[in-house]
């Protein structure tokens, strides 16, 4: 027997869901209304499921699942929304949307339930949204993007009266607070949207308008203080007891930024610029005015160490007075950044700390130690507390450098132990990049000393190998050392056979090393024989050269001199002017003026005396050194940021141009702030060099080139 | 045939040898006697401009060339040209280059050649091939062995360039003096290739100059010239 299914036409068995639907309501309501039994909930079930599942064109799914939504729509639409609507205060208004809500949840609950079966094949096969999302979409669509101008006001409108002292509901506001977040079903994205994001606001302008009257009113920063802890701890209370716990700390940030931020501006950042101000402008002053007042004191020493005090002075302040808060260690951070990186008296304080530490750790340094801390302390200080803000580090380790190089080659170090803790101290708080040539140069210094004994054992082994004089050398590795110009001088017959006895040691002890003489760095004692009595002058190689031309002859002109020794032109007139225009005449010049000049004679001054028996000759340094620097350190950045962006690409392989900038920027940080027009014409000579190449279709990336 | 060139050497042997190698070419090697008792036309037209002593057509040749075709050697159909026939180097064809690119153009007689020089000339119109021909004259262009372009020469090169362009970049006079004014440096061919875009893409009022979009820094500082002298246009 064949039996005729019958097919549930869609009017018919939507007007019995109606009637299920409308029994809800009520029940929704909270008319008086027996519950739904289990038969009653079976057979809505089962008639749904039947009117899914019969063949099509009696599959009603499509027409169920819309219905389904329009159900919320219009519940929505005729219950709730007039109710909320009604012109009535704030907080009833608040109080019926934390109501229907309730309703609204209990209906979805019920609803879904009975049109389960479309959640379990219809909606994922059409990947269709979930019933549970169509109930909440509706309400948040019509509900919340409806009112949430109202209902925010309210809420904020709420909390304002809170912090101004009066009694409100704070477990209304919890229940409509946890409406928007329950609406999110676990994202927080409506929350974070339609209230958290003007809650912040609100907060921020409401304690940045109370900040500004507590500036005004002149409260003294302890009262300030206290006022603003007092806030701060009001805030974490009652948002503990409404807000979900993310939005804690996000509120609390806004409070304590609006609140310390123009105090730390006031009572740090300006006032330690008003007291580095002055300094940096006396520091100016006295530069200016040495020219004409000899003496006028140190200004690097003077300077580093009122910066040091000043800071620990502030840093006190901010730990104890500021409770430690981010924002006034910023505020103090950012004022002497900006001092750190000032050109002061046409030096950097990169400069000026390099200068501060050479005149410590040089002979003599510790006497100009004012209190009772010890020398290595002083230093540790001053480069732990503005090291970090010079944002040029590199011009700092290449002017240590420098002046390093002058203590250790010609013996101005006062204690080796401290020329190394220094290092080290700095090597901790930089990196060993960073101290890698320094401590270069000083093991260079400490194993000459070795060299130098060894050097002599060599000579008393072999006594046909006679230099006829005391020779020292210090021998140094390229790369460690700053570079020195170094002339083709040519030597006089004695010390030309010391340089090849040196040459003939020294091949004994290692092959494969180029021994380079940098006669520059050279000194001499020489005996000089003057009528009244026997001198010894102390003086360089170039000087010493010279003079011994004149074991020769008593007279040579400036030609002669030029011819034999082979020096550049502003060489030979810088030394002939330290021989015979300076403090000590030991020639005689023809005619007697001041300046060298091509025409000039020289004459050995027999008759040159002086008080002591032992006298140094100075020679004046080049004046260049400052730009030679600064040619150093760019080179040396050309080659950092050529690494650095290889590195990057390297790990990358393609790479967008602004992404590399910044990635490069980073990297370089430590040492310095790289020119973004540098980078960028690194990153063009790197193309020319087919290390990268430019993508065919983006313009913006780059290839790395293997 | 060494006494022969030695004796017009007057026996100095390096130049001797120098004349002796430079005939070589022309006379073929023994073991390539079997050619073709006929010349191609191609072949012909070869020879005709050849360089006496080496197996190309060069400079003297070229200008023949330009004669008997009717150009003027600085006329940019020649840029064309050499495009066509992917010449490395500037006034020089490989024997190579003279007969691939001649195939490729189908051309074996003079009257053909110098009937194919208007649709050469057309071709510039052409967007795309414009750029080709702009790329391929950096390194048609450049002294061998050198990365980058002389930059008298550079400047040579994209005011014919420019010139033939449609619609014209009215900062091409400007262009030129910014570089002699203050670049005075070679030009790299990322900077080349780029400034093409830079021509098409960016409005004369410079109002879509996007300053992040790594141009390179010529670029930006003529830009940057553009607006300190108040040259930019305002449309």
């Amino acid at each position: 027997m064949a039996m005729e299914y019958k097919y549930i036409e869609f009017n018919e068995g939507w007007e019995f869901i109606q009637e299920g639907i409308k029994k809800l309501k009520r029940i929704v309501e909270g008319s008086p209304e027996p519950d739904f039994n289990s038969e009653e909930r079976m057979t809505l079930y089962n008639t749904i499921y039947n009117m899914c599942t019969q063949r099509p064109p009696f599959d009603y799914s499509q027409r169920l699942y819309d219905k389904y939504g329009e159900t919320f729509e219009e519940y929505i639409t005729s219950a709730v929304l007039p109710s909320l609507r009604e012109g009535q205060n704030e907080v009833i208004m608040l109080q019926v949307l934390v109501r229907s809500w309730e309703k609204h949840k209990v209906l979805e609950t019920w609803l879904s339930r009975f049109f389960h079966y479309l959640d379990r094949y219809f909606i994922p096969r059409k990947s269709l949204r979930r019933l549970s999302d169509v109930g909440r979409n509706c309400f948040r669509d019509l509900v919340c993007r409806d009112l949430s101008a109202n209902v925010r006001n309210a809420v904020l409108g709420l909390i304002h009266k809170e912090r101004e002292g009066e009694q409100i509901d704070r477990a209304l506001l919890k229940k409509v607070i946890d409406v928007f977040v329950e609406i999110g079903k676990g994202q927080m994205d409506v929350y974070i949207e339609d209230l958290e994001a003007c809650l912040l606001k609100d907060t921020g302008e409401y304690y940045s308008r109370k900040a500004s009257s507590w500036i005004a009113e002149e409260y003294s920063y302890a009262d300030y203080m206290v006022k603003a802890e007092e806030c701060l701890r009001k805030e974490w209370e009652s948002a503990s007891h409404y807000l979900p716990p993310s939005s804690e700390q996000k509120l609390v940030r806004t409070v304590q930024h609006e609140l310390f931020e123009p105090l730390a501006d006031v009572l740090v950042r300006q006032k330690v610029t008003d007291e580095l101000a002055p300094l940096f402008q006396h520091v100016e002053d006295s530069a200016r005015n040495q020219a004409s007042s000899i003496g006028a004191g140190m200004p690097a020493q003077v300077l580093i160490t009122d910066l040091v005090e000043l800071h620990d002075k502030y840093t006190a302040y901010v730990n104890d007075c500021f409770r430690n808060y981010y924002h006034f260690h910023k505020a103090l951070n950012e004022a002497f950044e900006v001092f750190c990186n000032k050109v002061v008296a046409g030096s950097s304080c990169a400069e000026l700390l390099a200068a501060f530490c050479d005149d410590l750790l040089k002979k003599g340094g510790c006497e100009k130690l004012s209190g009772d801390q010890g020398i290595e302390e002083t230093l540790e200080k001053a480069i732990k507390t503005l090291l970090p803000y010079i944002s040029d580090k590199d011009h700092f380790a290449e002017f240590y450098r420098k002046r390093l190089a002058r203590r250790l080659l010609f013996d101005r170090s006062a204690n080796k132990d401290h020329e190394k803790s220094v290092i080290t101290k700095m090597k901790q708080q930089c990196g060993g990049q960073f101290t890698s040539k320094m401590e270069g140069m000083v093991t260079d210094w400490t194993l000459a000393r070795d060299t130098q004994n060894s050097f002599e054992e060599y000579l008393r082994c072999n006594q046909n190998i006679n230099p006829g004089m005391d020779l020292a050398v210090t021998v140094l590795t390229t790369g460690s050392w700053p570079s020195y110009e170094s002339f083709n001088l040519n030597l006089p017959a004695e010390m030309r056979i010391c340089v090849e006895i040196f040459k003939g040691y020294y091949e004994t002890k290692t092959k494969h090393r180029k021994l380079t003489w940098v006669y520059s760095l050279g000194s001499c004692h020489i005996i000089g024989k003057f009528e009244p009595k026997t001198i010894e002058l102390v003086v360089s190689t170039y000087q010493a050269a010279l003079l011994l031309l004149f074991n020769t002859a008593d007279r040579l002109s400036y030609s002669e001199i030029s011819c034999q020794l082979n020096l550049p032109e502003n060489a030979l007139v810088r030394i002939l002017h330290s021989l015979s225009c300076g403090r000590y005449k030991v020639l005689i010049k023809e005619p007697n003026t001041k300046i060298i000049s091509p025409n000039d004679t020289f004459e050995f001054n027999s008759m040159f005396t002086d008080r002591m028996i032992r006298i140094k000759i100075p020679l004046p340094p080049v004046d260049h050194e400052r730009k030679e620097v600064m040619k150093d350190v760019d080179k040396d950045r050309r080659y950092a940021i050529d690494a650095a962006i290889v590195r990057i690409m390297k790990s990358q392989k393609v790479f967008g141009h602004q992404e590399l900038v910044i990635e490069c920027v980073e990297q370089l940080r430590h040492m310095f702030k790289p020119d973004i027009k540098t980078i960028k014409k690194r990153i063009e000579d790197l193309i020319t060099r087919d290390y990268l190449e430019r993508d065919k279709e983006n313009q913006k990336v780059y290839r790395y080139v293997v | 045939m060494p006494k022969l060139s030695q004796k017009k050497c007057q026996w100095n042997v390096q130049p001797a040898t120098k004349e002796y190698s430079a005939q070589l070419p022309s006379h073929p090697n023994p073991r390539n006697l079997q050619y073709p008792p006929k010349q191609t036309p191609v072949e012909e037209l070869y020879r005709r401009y050849k360089d006496p002593h080496e197996e190309m057509i060069m400079a003297e040749g070229m200008s023949r060339l330009c004669t008997d075709l009717d150009v003027d050697p600085q006329d940019i159909v020649m840029l064309v040209m050499s495009w066509h026939m992917k010449a490395a180097t500037m006034c020089e064809f490989s024997k190579q280059e003279f007969f691939n690119g001649l195939k490729a153009l189908k051309i074996d007689s003079i009257e053909k050649f110098r009937s194919a020089l208007p649709s050469m000339r057309s071709e510039l119109k052409d967007k795309d091939k414009f750029k080709e021909v702009y790329n391929f004259t950096f390194d048609w262009a450049k002294e061998k062995g050198q990365k980058s372009l002389q930059l008298d020469t550079a400047i040579g090169m994209w005011q014919l360039l420019f010139a033939e362009m449609t619609p014209k970049w009215p900062y091409v006079d400007q262009w030129c003096e910014f570089l002699e004014e203050r670049h005075k440096l070679a030009i790299p061919k990322d900077t080349w290739n780029q400034l093409l875009d830079f021509v098409r893409n960016v409005d004369p009022s410079l109002s879509n100059f996007d300053e992040e979009r790594a141009w390179p820094c010529l670029v930006d500082d003529f830009v940057d010239y553009l607006k300190e002298k108040g040259l930019v246009q305002t449309t």
